[in-house]
């Protein structure tokens, strides 16, 4: 009876213990460990490898830098991205931005996917590539004349991106549907560039971007 | 007041009353057959040299005490499936005059409201478009129509003691009379998808004075 009782009381204490333990809400600190923790989020949308899945509209951001994942995930809690009701993928990306919500887990996860293997997505449009070389003139001092981007002005490396979704963001650009909120000053920059574009034009300066790689 | 509890549509207080109806009746019916239950147990508890029964419940004196509590029970259902009736013709069945008609859409994983411009006439170029942000008159009637672009949802407004599902595919009608003025919590109550649990969204209630001068500051229409 007496060996019983003890049995019961150490399963008891094991228990409050192992309970305690799942209790602690303690994150990992700031960095690689949390920036993984968190990219269980990402991943049913833009898969393990943040490999993105256009099916779903949710382009690949392995590799992309630091920076720019950053920017935009804040861009998102800030509202303005994800908050228009023609963007419809980016409406389902900010509520997910939106529970990034201690300090440092937007840098976290974005040190994380910048660390993963960068993706080349392939092309899935049909664009004049000769065409689109004229019309890159005008993205070259911010994207530059490889398409890898500038930090400085606020410009993402487009070589890496889906040409869908690149598609999508200039129509985005264009309708008003991203980079007319005041707080949102290089998005108004580049709407301002895409205004005199239309859908064949911006499909052939992608593919123009596409040759770059 | 905890601020889900705020009664802030013209029906809430009697949705409120029916489940303090429901509660009020279970509630007595919980006590009174637990009491018996345990005084029960403590009444025919064992006894030295006293053997156990086997009660068939064919004698009426036993059998009372089941037809009597259903008895009471059946009683209380009629006053429950009143009040539900009631309830139910004044939330859903009954449309009363619309003062101004919204729509209300749900994809994953935001809510977007299309409200009426200076013309109050919806589908016209005045309209505002809002995400997570649907702005209404105190004491004025809406009827709304809500609408999914995917999958289904459920908008929740607890303060209004409103849920009516969204359907791919179907525009179902409702209404609203707000009645107090606040911002208020509206939801996502249909689990749909990885972002169902932040599918959140806000009701500005207004005064007349207010909704005005929001109405004349929104941004210009854009066409979803």
């Amino acid at each position: 009876m007496m060996a019983r009782l003890r049995t019961v009381k150490r399963s008891v204490i094991a228990l409050l213990v192992v309970g305690a333990a799942a209790c602690d809400a303690t994150p990992p600190p700031v960095g690689m460990e949390r920036g993984e923790e968190l990219f269980e989020t990402c991943a049913p949308c833009h898969g393990d490898a943040a490999a993105g899945d256009p099916k779903i509209a949710a382009p690949a951001i392995a590799g992309l830098p630091q920076w720019y994942i950053q920017e935009q995930l804040a861009g998102f809690q800030g509202g303005f991205r994800g908050r228009h009701a023609d963007d419809l993928p980016g409406l389902r990306m900010r509520p997910m931005a939106v529970t990034l919500n201690r300090e440092g887990d937007i840098e976290s996860v974005a040190e994380y996917v910048a660390s993963l293997d960068p993706v080349f997505p392939a092309s899935t449009l049909h664009g004049n590539a000769g065409a689109g070389a004229n019309s890159y003139i005008v993205c070259v001092a911010c994207h530059g004349a490889d398409g890898l981007g500038n930090p400085d002005l606020h410009a993402p490396p487009i070589v890496q991106l889906d040409d869908w979704y690149l598609l999508a963001q200039l129509r985005n650009y264009k309708s008003g549907a991203r980079g007319t909120a005041p707080a949102d000053v290089w998005g108004t920059t580049m709407r301002v560039n895409t205004l005199a574009m239309d859908d064949q034009a911006m499909q052939n300066v992608i593919a123009y971007v596409q040759t770059l790689r | 007041m905890v601020p889900n509890l705020v009664q802030a549509s013209s029906y809430a207080s009697s949705i409120d009353g029916l489940i303090l109806l429901v509660a009020v009746f279970v509630g007595v019916g919980f006590i009174v057959a637990e009491g018996m239950f345990f005084w029960l147990i403590w009444k025919f508890r064992a006894r030295p040299g006293e053997k156990s029964q086997y009660l068939t419940g064919s004698e009426k004196h036993v059998k009372r005490w089941i037809t009597i509590p259903h008895g009471l029970v059946l009683i209380c259902d009629v006053f429950i499936i009143i009040g539900s009736v009631r309830v139910w013709y004044d939330v859903k069945q009954h449309l009363p005059e619309a003062d101004s008609t919204i729509r209300i859409i749900g994809q994953q994983w935001a809510w977007t409201f299309q409200h009426p411009g200076a013309d109050n006439e919806l589908d016209t170029d005045d309209d505002t478009f809002t995400v997570g942000d649907l702005h209404v008159e105190v004491e004025k009637t809406y009827h709304f129509r809500l609408e999914s672009r995917d999958v289904l949802h459920s908008f929740s407004v607890p303060v209004f003691r409103l849920k009516q599902d969204a359907i791919p595919g179907r525009s179902i009608t409702g209404w609203f009379r707000p009645t107090v003025t606040g911002e208020y919590d509206v939801q996502c109550a249909e689990i749909c998808g990885i972002g169902h649990g932040v599918m959140a969204a806000r009701i500005h209630i207004e005064d007349a004075n207010q909704h005005a001068a929001w109405l004349s500051s929104s941004s210009a229409a854009t066409t979803p």
